[in-house]
C-alpha cells in the first residue's frame, strides 16, 4: 500500500471549527486520495528495503546481536531510473520510539500497530526464533507497511519527526526526546483510574471499547485456529509422499505396471511438496489479521484517552460546584453541608466581616479561573471527541476494504490449491491408467 | 456415504447386454432389495419371510440395487472381450436373520447359465459367508494346485467392527461377489462339483466338521511334505519371490493409507473449529458480516466434503487392499503345494532308479512314478496359467483401486473449488454506500 499524499483541508490539533460537513468532506478526500492511486507521501516512495544482523554493546554493556532495516525513500516525480534512494538504518526499538511519539503526540489518531516484536502465533515449520529468516523478512514487510500507513494517514503525514525518520540519520533520538513527548504521555494510572470513575462517556467510544475488544478475542481466536490447520494440512499433504517412494519401490517388481506406477509415484511426490508455497502464501494473510488485531490496541488507546478527557472535564466541573456552593454557604451564612469551615466556626466562633469578605473575594476569583478551566475542558473534550471520530470514521473504512481485499485473496489462494489438487490427482490418474 | 456410480468389480461372468435379463425377473417377486444408503438399517426378516420396503410401497425395478447389479453386467471385462460367457454369477440383496440362537446375514446367490452340468439355467438361492467359507476350504481341498481366490476376512472384533452395519455389509458383500465371479471365471474351478452345489442346492449338506478336519489334513500333508526339493524350477522361485515383496509393499500402502486418513480427521477436527469462528466475528460486523458468514459456510462445505472423502477411502480402499494379503497368502500356500509334489516326485524318482540298479532286468518306469510326474506336470501347467490369469486380474484391480483414489481425491477438491468460487461473488459484493468502483 503506498503513501498517501496529505490533503489540504484536514483535521489538526488546534483547528476547532470543523463543521460536519466539512469532516465528511475530509474523509472523501482521504479515501478518493487513496483510492485514485496517486498516492505517495509528499512525492515520495518509501520502502524497508533490507535486512541485516549488526552486533554491538547494549545498555548494560553486554554484547548482542540485533537486526537493522534499511528504508529507502526516494521522491516520485524526480525521473526514477538510476537515480538511488536516499537511505538511512534504523532498529525496530527506533520504529517503537517513533510509534509512541505519534500515539502521545495525536492522541485522536488510531496509529497503525508495528509488526511483531517476537513471531509468537506460529505453525511448526516457523520456529518462535526472531533471528529466523522468514521471520525477519516478514517483520520488514510489516515494517514498510507501518510506514505506508503512517505516510498516507491525513494527520500523521504531515509529522516532521516522522520525515526526519525517514530522511536523517543522526540525532534523530536526541530530537524526539526533545519535544519532550514523555512528559505529555498520560500516566498509566491517570487513565485507570479514569476507565473506572467517569461518568458521561460518549456511548459511541463505550460501543467502541467493546467493539475493539470483542475483535481481539475473535482474531487472536482465529490466528490460532488457523495456524492448528496449517499444520494438519501440512502432515495430510506430506504423509502423500511416502506413497512416491512405495510406487517406486513397487514398480521396480512389476512389469506391465512399472511405468505408470513410477510416473504416478513422481506426482504424489509433487503432490507433498506443494504444501509449502500453499501455507507461506497463507502466512501473509496471518499478516493481515494479525495487524489489524494488533489495531485493536490503537483502537482502546483512544477510547481511553476519551475517558481521561471526559473525566478531567468532570473533575473540574465537580470543582467548580463545589467553589459554587461555598460560595452560597458563605454569602447566606448557612452552613448546608458538612464542611471542616462549619466545624470551626462552631468551635472558635463566628468570622468577622471582613474574614469573610476576604474569603469571598478569593472564592470569586476562583470561580472565574474555575469557569475558565471548564469551559477550555469542555473545549478541549469537544474537539478531541470530533478529530477522533473522523480518524475512527476513516480507520473504519480502511478496515473494511482492507479485510474484504484479505479476505477475497484468501479465497483466491484457496481456489489455487484446490485447482493444484485437481491437477495432481488427474495426472496420477492418467498414470494409474495406464498401469 | 458414497453415492455416485456403483462400483464395477474386474473379472469374469458377463453377457452381452442382448443376453441380460432383469437380475430379479422370474424369482422371488416379493423380495427386497438393498435398502438405499437414504433408509435407516438392514431390514430384519424373520424366518425368511420376505418383506416390502419400509414405506410400504412394492419393490420398484430402478433402485441403486437393480442398477448395480445390472452395471455390474454391463462392464465388459478388458481381457475377455469377445469370449463368450456361459456362467454368470451374482451376489446381491444382503439381509439379517434374527433366530434365538444367533443373528446372521445372508446374501442372494443369482446363478444363470447355460451349461449343461446345470439343471436348470437360473437359480437363485440364500447364502451366508459360512457357507462361501465352506465352499473355499472345498477347493482347495478338490484343485489343490489352483490358486483359488480369497475370501474377505471371517473373524472380526465385536465391539470394534460392526458387523451389521450397512458399510460392512456391503463391502463384504462386494468382496463375496468378487469371489464368486473369479471362481465362474476359472475354466477349471467353474466347473468343480461343489461350487455346482453351492450355486444350485437349496440346502448345502455341509458337514462342517469333517471339513474342518479334511481340511487341516490336506494342508498339514503338502505344507510339511517331509521330501526335500532338489532344484525348483526358476519360474516358481520368482513367483514366490514375487508374492513375498509384494505382499510388503501392499503392507506398506496399506500402512500409508492409514496414516492418510488420521491426519486427514485431525485436520478435519480443526477444521470444524475453524470456520465457526469466521461467524463469531461476523457478530460484530457490519459491512463485513456477509463475507465472513460466506467464507464459514465455505468452509462447512469443505468440511464435508472431506469427511466423504475419508469414508469412501476407508470403505473403498483399505478392504481391496487386505483381500489381496489374503489372497497372496493362500498362494504362497499352492506353491508350497507345488514344491511338495516335485519333491515327491524327486524322491520317488530316485529311490525307483535305485531299485532299478539292483533289478538289472527292469527297464519299465514304475507306474507310480509315472503318476508322480504327471501330477508335477498337471501342477506345473495349472499354476502358470493361474499365474498369468491371477496377474491380469491384479493388474486391473490394483489399476481400478488407485484410479478409484485419485477419482475420490479429484471429486473433493472439485467439491471445495465450488465453493470457494461460489463465495468469491459475495465477497466482491459491492454496497449501496461505496462511490468507487473496485477493481476486480
Amino acid at each position: 500500500m503506498m503513501a498517501d499524499s496529505g490533503p489540504k483541508e484536514v483535521a489538526v490539533i488546534g483547528n476547532t471549527e470543523l463543521t460536519s460537513a466539512e469532516l465528511d468532506n475530509n474523509i472523501k478526500n482521504t479515501m478518493v486520495e487513496i483510492e485514485k492511486g496517486t498516492s505517495l507521501l509528499r512525492k515520495m516512495e518509501i520502502s524497508v528495503a533490507e535486512a541485516e544482523k549488526r552486533t554491538g554493546k547494549n545498555t548494560v554493556n553486554m554484547q548482542e546481536i540485533y537486526t537493522v532495516y534499511l528504508i529507502e525513500t526516494r521522491p516520485v516525480d524526480a525521473l526514477t531510473e538510476g537515480i538511488t534512494p536516499d537511505s538511512l538504518w534504523r532498529r525496530y526499538s527506533e520504529f517503537e520510539l517513533l510509534r509512541n511519539y505519534l500515539l502521545v503526540t495525536y492522541p485522536f489518531v488510531v496509529v497503525a500497530p508495528l509488526p511483531e516484536k517476537r513471531a509468537e502465533i506460529v505453525w511448526h515449520k516457523l520456529s518462535a526464533d526472531n533471528m529466523d529468516p522468514d521471520f525477519v523478512e516478514r517483520r520488514r514487510v510489516g515494517l514498510e507497511n507501518f510506514l505506508h500507513r503512517v505516510a498516507s494517514h491525513p494527520v500523521l503525514c504531515n509529522d516532521n519527526i516522522f520525515y526526519i525518520f525517514l530522511t536523517e540519520d543522526k540525532d534523530w533520538k536526541e530530537m524526539v526526546y526533545e519535544t519532550g513527548f514523555q512528559a505529555k504521555a498520560d500516566s498509566r494510572l491517570k487513565a485507570v483510574n479514569a476507565a473506572f470513575r467517569v461518568k458521561n462517556p460518549d456511548g459511541r467510544f463505550t460501543e467502541l471499547k467493546h467493539y475493539s475488544d470483542e475483535l481481539q478475542t475473535v482474531l487472536s481466536q482465529l490466528l490460532r485456529v488457523r495456524a492448528r490447520v496449517a499444520d494438519r494440512l501440512y502432515g495430510v499433504y506430506k504423509v502423500h509422499g511416502n506413497y512416491g517412494r512405495v510406487f517406486s519401490e513397487w514398480s521396480a517388481i512389476e512389469k506391465e505396471m512399472g511405468d505408470g506406477l513410477q510416473s504416478a509415484g513422481h506426482h504424489m511426490d509433487a503432490y507433498a511438496a506443494s504444501v509449502d508455497d500453499i501455507l507461506e502464501e497463507e502466512e501473509h494473510y496471518a499478516d493481515q489479521l494479525k495487524e489489524y488485531l494488533f489495531y485493536t490496541d490503537a483502537l482502546r488507546a483512544v477510547c481511553r484517552k476519551h475517558e481521561l478527557t471526559q473525566f478531567e472535564l468532570e473533575m473540574v466541573a465537580l470543582d467548580l460546584a463545589c467553589k459554587k456552593q461555598q460560595k452560597e454557604e458563605l454569602v447566606t451564612g448557612t452552613v448546608r453541608t458538612f464542611s471542616l469551615k462549619g466545624m470551626t466556626s462552631k468551635l472558635f466562633g463566628q468570622e468577622t466581616a471582613e474574614q469573610r469578605e476576604a474569603k469571598l473575594q478569593v472564592l470569586e476569583q476562583q470561580l472565574k479561573e474555575g469557569e475558565e478551566a471548564v469551559k477550555e475542558k469542555n473545549t478541549e473534550s469537544d474537539e478531541f471527541v470530533k478529530t477522533a471520530w473522523v480518524d475512527i470514521e476513516r480507520f473504519k473504512d480502511q478496515k473494511d476494504r482492507d479485510l474484504k481485499e484479505a479476505l477475497i485473496s484468501y479465497a483466491v489462494m484457496q481456489i489455487s490449491m484446490c485447482k493444484k489438487g485437481i491437477q495432481v490427482w488427474t495426472n496420477a490418474k492418467e498414470c494409474f491408467n495406464k498401469m | 456415504m458414497s453415492a455416485g456410480t456403483p462400483k464395477s468389480l474386474a473379472s469374469s461372468g458377463q453377457k452381452p447386454i442382448q443376453e441380460i435379463c432383469h437380475p430379479l425377473g422370474a424369482e422371488d417377486t416379493a423380495s427386497v432389495l438393498t435398502p438405499s444408503p437414504d433408509v435407516g438399517n438392514t431390514i430384519t426378516s424373520i424366518g425368511g419371510k420376505d418383506l416390502s420396503l419400509p414405506n410400504g410401497t412394492p419393490v420398484e425395478t430402478s433402485s441403486p440395487a437393480s442398477s448395480s447389479s445390472l452395471l455390474n453386467r454391463l462392464q465388459l471385462d478388458d481381457d475377455l472381450d469377445g469370449e463368450t460367457r456361459d456362467l454368470f454369477v451374482t451376489v446381491e440383496d444382503p439381509k439379517k436373520h434374527v433366530s434365538t440362537m444367533e443373528t446372521y446375514i445372508t446374501y442372494m446367490v443369482a446363478t444363470k447359465t447355460t451349461r449343461v452340468e446345470f439343471d436348470l439355467p437360473e437359480y437363485s438361492v440364500r447364502r451366508r459367508y459360512q457357507d462361501f467359507d465352506w465352499l473355499r476350504t472345498k477347493l482347495e481341498d478338490t484343485q489343490p494346485t489352483h490358486l483359488i481366490p480369497p475370501l474377505p476376512e471371517k473373524f472380526v472384533m465385536k465391539g470394534v467392527v460392526d458387523r451389521f452395519s450397512e458399510e460392512f455389509v456391503e463391502t463384504r458383500r462386494k468382496a463375496l461377489d468378487k469371489f464368486l465371479k473369479r471362481v465362474a471365471d476359472h475354466p477349471v474351478l467353474s466347473f468343480n462339483e461343489h461350487f455346482n452345489a453351492f450355486l444350485s442346492a437349496k440346502d448345502l449338506n455341509k458337514r462342517q466338521g469333517l471339513a474342518l478336519l479334511s481340511k487341516m489334513g490336506e494342508s498339514v500333508k503338502y505344507v510339511t511334505g517331509g521330501y526335500k526339493l532338489r532344484g525348483r524350477p526358476v519360474e516358481f522361485s520368482a513367483m514366490g519371490d514375487y508374492l513375498d515383496m509384494f505382499t510388503q509393499k501392499l503392507g506398506t500402502i496399506d500402512r500409508i493409507a492409514q496414516r492418510i486418513i488420521k491426519e486427514q480427521s485431525e485436520y478435519q477436527v480443526e477444521l470444524r473449529e475453524y470456520g465457526p469462528v469466521y461467524t463469531t466475528w461476523a457478530l460484530s460486523e457490519a459491512e463485513l458480516q456477509g463475507p465472513l458468514e460466506g467464507v464459514a459456510s465455505c468452509m462447512a462445505n469443505c468440511s464435508s466434503a472431506l469427511d466423504e472423502l475419508t469414508q469412501d477411502m476407508s470403505e473403498d480402499f483399505l478392504p481391496v487392499l487386505r483381500e489381496y494379503v489374503l489372497y497372496i497368502e493362500s498362494m504362497k500356500i499352492v506353491l508350497k503345494k507345488r514344491d511338495n509334489i516335485q519333491a515327491e516326485y524327486e524322491a520317488k524318482l530316485e529311490a525307483a532308479a535305485f531299485r532299478k540298479e539292483d533289478r538289472a532286468s527292469c527297464t519299465q518306469v514304475p507306474t507310480d512314478v509315472e503318476k508322480c510326474h504327471d501330477r508335477v506336470e498337471c501342477c506345473n501347467a495349472d499354476l502358470k496359467s493361474d499365474w498369468d490369469r491371477w496377474q491380469n486380474n491384479k493388474r486391473q484391480d490394483f489399476r481400478q483401486l488407485l484410479t478409484g483414489m485419485a477419482d475420490h481425491n479429484i471429486q473433493y477438491y472439485e467439491k471445495c473449488l465450488a465453493a470457494w468460487e461460489s463465495v468469491i461473488p459475495l465477497l466482491r459484493d459491492k454496497q449501496p454506500q461505496e462511490t468507487e468502483t473496485e477493481e476486480d
